[in-house]
């Protein structure tokens, strides 16, 4: 049977909440009312060859019946101005503005307006794809288009403006395609008759991307794709030459008298506001976060770093699928209690009147994930998993499988689309992940929690938290008690999330993380902690939370890397913090340098298995291996995957950073031709590059101790935790990880050798 | 356009008349494969994402419905209700047939022979 996972969604306000503190539910069903209950999770993966979905209930003050509201999802980016009826001049003005348009559509995409749709008065400077430019004026009673006739380019600078005089009953419209490289100036103009029309102030706010569909409740449609600069509003009737040559005005000089506004995006560019350099600063604010630091038209190819030449980066890039926030109302609010056990939870929803037992399988079920961390200052066992959260946002809504051409070969087999898929696939709404493009083709910079994650819940396609849970689970089984908390905290905490474990594990693919992370983490090693690094491909991409919206990871892919997209030239440094995106690696601190081991390649086919090396005879990697042979095949079995060493693998490279005194206790064997390096790996293309041919195509399992009486053991692999339920937990991949964990619990200190 | 984002990037000629390739695809759907065969194989699943037959999990593990995908993000995924696969292998063939018959023209009987 079928369960309908996407009948109620939500969204918790915070990923990680400690015990003693609130969490608030943003819940949305068209059923009316939901059940809602707690549970803490074990395994969050139902696929039927491992442990399967494993839960319990938690009694909470929330559990039981609610009702729930149908909340509207609103995608689409745009600047809004309250400008309290300033800028809505009595007589003559011209509103204008450079622009780059990405995917110009049939319907109109909005450039500025100030209009309100319920009443239809206003005006409107907006584009259709074969029209070109058009001027929609109205007065509530009447309406009047005045369209330019000429079809746009995609991806080319073109001048847009329009000026209107209503005592006059006259309004002209200019659209000038800018030259470029091997073209001059094309421009069109249109005129047309306002004649009778009276009264356009619509009473609402200027609009840079969209237009206000309804101002009670605000909202807003008609979003643009592409790119808006330098934006102005001038109190006369001026031509498109006098209104496009106004610069930004100069602090010695005077303005303008006419000068309404002149939005500036090259200030603020770390900033969700548009500031406005006209003496009446009608400054504005960003609405669904489009992407900034972004290059301009006159961006030069000099600088690579918006904060050397912010003028050069005086662009914003809206696109219509932007969403940083559903807005929604809270539903349910918890206050965790103070004694909860830290771990993954889970508000667990049916429909009310659909709602079954325990133990029966449900018609309907939905889960919005949460991790509850240890009350603050309250540490409770010596042992913390930290969730890589950061990697599940990156990955939030992930509709690889959907959109990308080369998926299916990938894969080597027909695609199989969950529900999940579908109904991702049948609303684009709920915005994909940053390893997707928006809908213009321009990749996805940024991904918020802030909205229904569809593939950060049980059942979901297995990869990160999913199959991040067979470790919870295996911990669960062997009794051995552990906190949780998610890097979240080691980017807002640093070393201070850490500082009161004795060990750490990162789990399967904690792929991406931000300074702070990777401070925090090295810090805390060098302090004497002891780091199980149970995944691969970690510690990959340098990225950032947004300073000024703490719920948005920002990613920008350059240089080189795995990746699905690529950063346009010039435009690899976040907005958010200004610091070179791309990998770590790329700025000198490669995940060897961390954890001894970094990312090689990806396996596409069959799985590989580990042997150990001849550095499993150290004595120092004596505890590692106790029980083991040598010869002996670690992990050539797995949950869904078949054996330990797949997906994704790390190796070890002195050069990137291992440690020169990191022991390379074991090494992968096994591995065919669908084993391919990621990019970085390689500098020019030459035959043999795969598993079968390539020696440096394959997983380490690394051991170095620190000098603070710490240790470091890394695996290697995506899919070592896997293995770890096989044959009833019974198996060597888990006798090898307890085999680490014990010792590493242990307080006697490791001793860094001479 | 880089090579992975392409959907005119493969370039391998598909022969009508090899049928030889067809008949061991039937008979071995899992592979492994011939190389001539690998890269049919290879050609007929690279192509734009509108039209793109995939399957749909009704049961995980058990029960498959093809469908194709349409062109514009936000169309509903166009279902083939009639065909509901029990098996992975018979969903790989129900495609294959199809892309071949779009890429050659001719039909593949149920056995993989010629019409």
């Amino acid at each position: 049977m079928v369960i309908e996972t996407n009948l109620i969604l939500g969204y918790p306000d915070t990923l990680s909440v400690a015990a003693g503190e609130r969490i608030r539910f943003h819940l949305s069903t068209e059923v009316g009312a939901v059940d809602a209950r707690i549970v803490r999770l074990r395994c969050a993966d139902a696929d039927a060859s491992g442990p399967g979905l494993r839960y319990r209930g938690v009694a909470s003050a929330i559990d039981g019946r609610h009702d729930c509201p149908d909340q509207r999802l609103r995608a689409g980016s745009c600047a809004i101005v309250d400008d309290g009826g300033g800028l809505a001049p009595r007589g003559a003005f011209s509103v204008g503005c450079f622009a780059w348009p990405t995917r110009p559509t049939a319907a109109p995409q909005t450039l500025m307006s100030r209009w309100c749709g319920a009443s239809g008065i206003g005006w409107s400077l907006e584009i259709t794809r074969d029209g070109g430019l058009r001027l929609t004026v109205g007065d509530g009673a009447r309406r009047v288009t005045i369209e330019a006739g000429a079809a746009l380019e995609t991806r080319a600078w073109y001048w847009f403006s329009a000026s209107l005089d209503l005592e006059g009953g006259r309004a002209a419209i200019h659209q000038i395609r800018l030259a470029d490289h091997y073209r001059p100036d094309a421009e069109v103009t249109a005129a047309g008759d306002l004649a009778g029309l009276d009264g356009i102030d619509s009473g609402g706010p200027l609009v840079i991307a969209g237009r206000a569909a309804e101002l009670a409740p605000l909202w807003f449609e008609g979003h643009f794709d592409g790119r808006i600069e330098a934006p102005r509003m001038l109190a006369r009737w001026a031509g498109a030459g006098e209104l496009s040559a106004l610069a930004v005005p100069d602090r010695s000089a005077v303005a303008d008298p006419d000068l309404l506004a002149f939005w500036d995006f090259a200030d603020g560019i770390d900033t969700l506001r548009v500031t406005d350099r006209s003496p009446w600063r009608h400054d504005g604010r960003l609405h669904q976060m489009p992407t900034r630091a972004v290059t301009g038209r006159r961006w030069s190819g000099r600088y690579h770093d918006w904060r050397l030449a912010p003028q050069e980066y005086a662009a914003i890039h809206f696109h219509t699928d932007d969403l940083a926030d559903c807005g929604w109302d809270p539903v349910l609010t918890l206050d965790v209690p103070a004694d909860w056990r830290s771990g993954l939870y889970a508000l667990r929803l049916q429909p009310a009147d659909r709602a079954v037992a325990p133990g029966e399988e449900p018609v309907a079920e939905s889960f919005v994930m949460f991790f509850v961390t240890p009350a603050k200052g309250r540490a409770m066992a010596p042992l913390v998993v930290v969730a890589a959260a950061a990697t599940y946002v990156a990955y939030a809504n992930s509709a690889l499988r959907l959109y990308h051409v080369h998926f299916e070969r990938l894969t080597e087999a027909v695609l199989q689309l969950t529900m999940d898929d579908k109904y991702l696939l049948e609303h684009p709404e709920l915005a994909q992940s940053t390893y997707d493009s928006h809908v213009d083709g321009s990749g996805r910079a940024y991904s918020s929690w802030r909205r229904p994650i569809l593939n950060m819940r049980p059942r979901a396609n297995p990869f990160n938290l999913v199959t991040d849970t067979h470790f919870l689970d295996w911990l669960e089984e062997k009794g051995i008690d552990y906190d949780m908390i998610t890097d979240i905290e080691l980017d807002r905490e640093g070393v201070r999330a850490l500082a009161p474990y004795r060990a750490a594990v990162t789990l399967s693919h904690p792929e991406y993380y931000s300074e702070a992370m990777m401070q925090a983490l090295l810090s805390w090693q060098n302090q004497g902690g002891r780091h199980l690094c149970l995944g691969a491909n970690g510690f990959y991409w340098r990225c950032g939370f947004h300073p000024q919206a703490p719920h948005v990871l920002e990613v920008r892919r350059g240089i080189s890397g795995t990746r699905t997209w690529e950063s346009a030239p010039g435009e690899v440094h976040l907005a958010g913090t200004g610091e070179p995106g791309s990998l770590w690696r790329h700025s000198g601190f490669a995940p060897q340098k961390l954890v001894g081991a970094g990312f090689a390649a990806m396996v596409y086919d069959r799985p590989g298995w580990f042997l150990r090396m001849p550095d499993g005879r150290d004595p120092r990697a004596a505890f590692i291996v106790e029980g083991i042979a040598e010869g002996e095949r670690i992990g050539d079995f797995g949950v869904r995957i078949g054996g330990a060493v797949g997906i994704e693998i790390d190796r070890y490279d002195l050069d990137l950073g291992t440690p020169r005194h990191a022991l390379l206790v074991a090494t992968s064997e096994g591995l065919g031709p669908g084993s391919l390096p990621s990019p970085e790996e390689f500098r020019t293309t030459v035959h043999g590059l795969d598993g079968e041919q390539n020696a440096l195509v394959r997983a380490d399992m690394v051991f170095f101790e620190t000098a603070g009486g710490g240790a470091v053991f890394t695996t290697g692999s995506i899919s070592y935790v896997l293995s770890l339920s096989c044959n009833g937990y019974d198996n060597n991949v888990s006798r090898l990880t307890e085999n680490v964990l014990r010792r590493f619990l242990d307080p006697e200190p490791f001793a860094m050798p001479a | 356009m880089d090579h992975t984002s392409d959907p005119t990037a493969a370039r391998w000629p598909v022969d009508p008349d090899r049928l030889d390739l067809v008949q061991e695809f039937r008979h071995r759907i899992r592979g492994p494969h011939s190389p001539d065969l690998q890269k049919l194989i290879a050609r007929l699943r690279w192509g734009p994402i509108a039209g793109r037959y995939v399957v749909l999990t009704l049961e995980t593990g058990r029960r498959w419905m093809l469908a194709r995908q349409r062109a514009e993000r936000g169309e509903k995924l166009e279902l083939f209700e009639n065909h509901v696969f029990t098996s992975l292998e018979d969903a790989e063939w129900e495609v294959f047939k199809r892309r071949w018959e779009e890429a050659t023209g001719r039909r593949l009987k149920e056995d993989g022979t010629a019409w």
